[in-house]
C-alpha cells in the first residue's frame, strides 16, 4: 500500500471516529437536555403551557397505556373567528400530543370529512370527540369557547383546555355512577324542564357519568318493606321536599349514613325539616337569609361567600359567584356529634342576617336587632361522619353529607342564571361520591384562558399596511443598495 | 477572538459593498411582508404567527443561497488557500463567517420590526408571544446558517453547495410530517425529534423551553464542527 493512501485511510479513520464520537455526544446532549428541561412562557397570562392538573392526568393515561383519540372538528370556515378558534384548537392539541405518549389527534375540516363527522355522530362544526377504547366524550363548541366583555371589550375567548381535561376526567372515571334522587314528597323533578325543575343538573351529571334515578322510599314503605337505599347507589339526594319524610325513610337515610354512604339534602325557606338533620347536629332557624350583596335586580338572592373546602376550591380561584333564591339559614350545634366534621361551605357576608319581618326600607328587608339573628349566617353545610362513631359504623367507608338551605341553588332558572351554581353543584356531588380527583375541573372551571385578539381595521387601514409591508420597506432596503452602488461607482 | 472578529466584519463588508445583501434583504422583507398581508387578511388577527411559520420554511431554501458563497466562493476564486495559510486559526475562521451569517439575518429580523409596529396602532398583539418567536427564528437562522456553511465547505461550487444545503436541511422539515405516517411510536418521536418544526412551533406560541433551545444549539455546533472537519481534511486529502 502506497505512503500516501496509508496516509489517507490513517486520516479518514480518525477524522470518521471523532466526528462520531462528537455527534454521539451531542445526541446524548441532548437528551440529557430533554430529561431535564424547564420551560418559561412569555405569552400573556402564561395561556399556552399546559396546567399542571392536565398533564397529571396526561399522566394517568400513559400509565393505563391506552391509546386516546382526539377527534377535532373545525370551525365553519368562512366565519370571522374560525382562523382563531381553528388555532386554539390546534395548538392544545398539540400541546396535550406532545405531553402524553397515548394521545394521537385528527383535526378534520368538517365540510370536507363528512363522512367521518357521520361515522362519529357528530352534527355541529368545532366539535371534539375523545375515544379510548368503548369510552367516549363529546366536546362542543361552547364549552370550548367563551365570549367576555362588553361592547368594544367583547371578544372570544378559548377555554378549551379546561374542557378537555374535564373530558379526561370522564374517560377515566371507572363506570357510570347512579345518584338516586328522593321522590314522593314534592321533590324537585329531574325531568321537569321549567325553572323549578332540576333537568338541567340531570344533564350536568349525565356528562360527568351520573345516572340519575327516582328513588320512591315510601312505595317499598307501602309494600309492607323495610325501606332501603339501593347498594348501587352513589349519592342520594334529597331535593326540597315539601312535605315530611316518614320515620321509615329517615331510618332508612340514616342507615345509608351509617353504612358510609353519602346525601345531599336541600331544605327550604317553609319545608319541613327532616329529623336525621338534627342528629346531625344541623338545625335550621326560622326566617330567611339575607345580606346586602344581592343579585340585582333581586331582593332575596344573596351571593355568599364561600368558606374552604374541596367544593369550593375551584369556585374560589376561579371566581365563579353562587347565586341562592330566598335561603334558608343553617345553624350547627354548638357541640358538634362526636367524630363528625362539620364545615360551612357556603356562608352569608359578615353584615348578613336571619330575617324574621319587620319593618321594610325602600322595599326592601332590613336587619332589626331585637327581631333578627346575627350574621355570617350559613347556607350550606359539608359533613364527614367517621367509622366508629355514633353514625357511621366501624370498617365502613367515612360518609359524606352536603347540607343545602336553599333548594333552588339546583334548579334550571338558578343555574342558567348565575354561572357558579352549575360548578357547585358537580363539585358538590364529586366530593360527595368521594370523587376527589375530579373537583378541580367540574363543568364552568375554565382555567387558563387564550384570547381572541382580532385587528380592527378599515379598507384604508388595510391598505397602509399591505402598502407600508408589501412596498415601503422593500424599497428603502433598494434604496440603501442603490445608494452603496453609486458612492462604490463614484470612487 | 479577534480573529473571528475580523473574520466577521470582513464577511458583512463583502456582503455589504455588494448587491448580495440589498437583494436578500429586499427579497427576504418583501417575502416576510406578503407572509404578514396574508396572515392579517386571512385571520385577521393582530398575531404574527402565520408570518414565522412561513418565514421559518422560507429560510430553509433562503439561507443556504445566502452562505453557499463562504468556502465554495473562496476555492473558486482560489483564495481559499490564503485563507487556510493565513495566521487564523480554523475555528475562528469558523465562527467569523457564521457569525457573519447571523448578524445579516439579525437584521433581516429587525428589519422585519416594523410588522409588529403596524400590529401595535392597529391592535393588542401579544409582546411576549413575538419576542419569542423572533428568538425562535434567530435560533432557527443559526441553525441553517451552520448547515449552509458545511455544504459550502463541500463543493467549489456556490449552486451547488447551496443545493447541497436544502437537500441538508430539506429532512429535518419533512421529519415532522413523516412523523405522523408511522406507526411505531419510538420511530414516530425520533422522526419528530428531528424535525425542527417540533422545537420552534413553542416559541410562536411565547414559550420558551431549554430542550428546544438545547436542540438548535446542538445543531448549530454539531454542523459547524462537521464543517470544521470538512475543511480541516482538505490538509491530508
Amino acid at each position: 500500500m502506497k505512503q500516501a493512501t496509508r496516509r489517507l485511510l490513517a486520516h479518514g479513520t480518525n477524522a470518521t471516529l471523532v466526528t462520531v464520537m462528537v455527534i454521539a455526544s451531542l445526541c446524548l446532549l441532548f437528551v440529557l437536555a430533554d430529561a431535564t428541561r424547564w420551560s418559561v412562557d412569555l405569552s400573556e397570562g402564561a395561556s399556552n403551557t399546559l396546567q399542571a392538573e392536565t398533564r397529571e392526568k396526561l399522566n394517568l393515561l400513559d400509565q393505563d397505556g391506552q391509546t386516546l383519540t382526539i377527534t377535532a372538528f373545525t370551525s365553519q370556515a368562512g366565519k370571522e373567528e374560525a382562523p382563531f378558534k381553528n388555532q386554539a384548537v390546534e395548538d392544545l392539541l398539540k400541546a396535550l400530543d406532545a405531553e402524553s405518549q397515548v394521545v394521537s389527534w385528527r383535526l378534520m375540516d368538517f365540510d370536507r370529512e363528512r363522512l367521518t363527522a357521520e361515522k362519529l355522530s357528530v352534527t355541529e362544526y368545532g366539535h371534539i370527540v375523545l375515544q379510548r377504547g368503548q369510552e367516549r366524550v363529546d366536546i362542543s363548541d361552547r364549552e370550548l369557547f367563551r365570549r367576555v366583555g362588553t361592547g368594544p371589550d367583547k371578544r372570544l375567548e378559548f377555554v378549551g383546555e379546561a374542557a378537555i381535561s374535564r373530558g379526561f376526567s370522564q374517560i377515566m372515571a371507572p363506570s357510570q355512577r347512579v345518584a338516586y334522587l328522593l321522590t314522593g314528597h314534592g321533590e324537585l323533578d329531574a325531568e321537569k324542564s321549567g325553572p323549578d325543575g332540576l333537568s338541567e343538573l340531570a344533564g350536568l351529571l349525565d356528562r360527568e357519568r351520573y345516572e340519575v334515578r327516582p328513588l320512591d322510599l315510601l312505595r317499598t314503605d307501602r309494600e309492607g318493606v323495610l325501606p332501603t337505599i339501593p347498594e348501587d347507589a352513589a349519592v342520594v339526594v334529597v331535593a326540597r321536599p315539601t312535605q315530611a319524610l316518614t320515620a321509615a325513610e329517615e331510618d332508612a337515610l340514616l342507615g345509608w349514613i351509617g353504612r358510609g354512604g353519602a346525601l345531599l339534602l336541600a331544605v327550604d325557606v317553609g319545608t319541613p325539616t327532616p329529623e336525621l338533620l338534627r342528629r346531625l347536629g344541623i338545625s335550621v332557624p326560622d326566617g330567611v337569609a339575607l345580606q346586602p350583596e344581592m343579585q340585582v335586580p333581586y331582593r332575596d338572592r344573596p351571593i355568599p361567600r364561600f368558606r374552604p373546602h374541596a367544593i369550593t376550591t375551584g369556585l374560589i380561584e376561579d371566581k365563579l359567584p353562587v347565586v341562592l333564591s330566598h335561603p334558608a339559614p343553617l345553624k350547627l350545634a354548638d357541640a358538634a356529634p362526636e367524630a363528625q366534621v362539620a364545615t360551612p361551605v357556603l356562608q352569608s357576608t359578615r353584615d348578613g342576617w336571619i330575617d324574621r319581618g319587620g319593618a321594610l326600607v325602600g322595599g326592601g328587608a332590613v336587619y332589626e336587632p331585637e327581631l333578627d339573628g346575627a350574621g355570617p349566617v350559613d347556607l350550606a353545610v359539608a359533613l364527614e361522619l367517621r367509622p366508629g362513631g355514633p353514625m357511621v359504623r366501624a370498617g365502613r367507608p367515612v360518609a359524606r353529607v352536603l347540607v343545602l338551605g336553599d333548594g333552588d341553588l339546583i334548579t334550571n332558572g338558578m343555574i342558567g342564571d348565575a354561572p357558579g351554581n352549575a360548578v357547585f353543584a358537580v363539585h358538590a356531588m364529586h366530593w360527595l361520591a368521594g370523587d376527589d380527583r375530579r373537583l378541580g375541573v367540574a363543568t364552568g372551571a375554565v382555567g387558563r384562558a387564550t384570547r381572541s385578539r382580532r385587528l380592527a381595521i378599515t379598507a384604508e387601514d388595510a391598505s397602509v399596511i399591505r402598502w407600508t409591508s408589501l412596498g415601503l420597506m422593500p424599497l428603502l432596503v433598494a434604496l440603501a443598495g442603490l445608494t452603496t452602488w453609486l458612492s462604490r461607482r463614484g470612487r | 477572538m479577534s480573529a473571528a472578529w475580523a473574520i466577521f466584519k470582513k464577511e458583512l463588508r463583502v456582503w455589504f459593498v455588494s448587491p448580495i445583501a440589498y437583494v436578500f434583504l429586499g427579497a427576504f422583507l418583501f417575502l416576510a411582508g406578503l407572509f404578514f398581508v396574508m396572515g392579517i387578511q386571512q385571520n385577521g388577527e393582530a398575531s404574527l404567527r402565520a408570518m414565522f411559520s412561513n418565514l421559518s420554511v422560507s429560510l430553509l431554501f433562503l439561507l443556504p443561497l445566502l452562505t453557499m458563497k463562504h468556502f465554495a466562493e473562496e476555492e473558486r476564486l482560489g483564495t481559499f488557500e490564503f485563507l487556510m495559510t493565513a495566521p487564523v486559526p480554523l475555528w475562528a475562521l469558523l465562527l467569523g463567517k457564521w457569525a457573519a451569517s447571523l448578524a445579516l439575518c439579525a437584521l433581516l429580523l429587525l428589519l422585519t420590526g416594523v410588522f409588529p409596529l403596524l400590529l401595535a396602532i392597529y391592535g393588542d398583539p401579544d409582546w411576549g408571544v413575538i419576542a419569542t418567536s423572533y428568538l425562535g427564528l434567530l435560533l432557527c437562522c443559526g441553525a441553517f446558517s451552520s448547515a449552509g456553511l458545511f455544504t459550502s465547505s463541500l463543493s467549489d461550487e456556490p449552486v451547488a453547495a447551496g443545493l447541497g444545503g436544502v437537500l441538508v436541511l430539506l429532512p429535518f422539515w419533512i421529519a415532522g410530517g413523516a412523523a405522523h405516517l408511522v406507526d411505531w411510536e419510538p420511530g414516530r418521536q425520533a422522526l419528530r425529534q428531528l424535525s425542527f418544526l417540533t422545537h420552534v412551533e413553542p416559541f410562536s406560541v411565547g414559550v420558551i423551553d431549554s430542550s428546544h433551545v438545547a436542540w438548535f444549539v446542538l445543531f448549530s455546533f454539531a454542523f459547524l464542527f462537521l464543517t470544521w472537519r470538512s475543511v480541516e481534511s482538505r490538509r491530508w486529502r
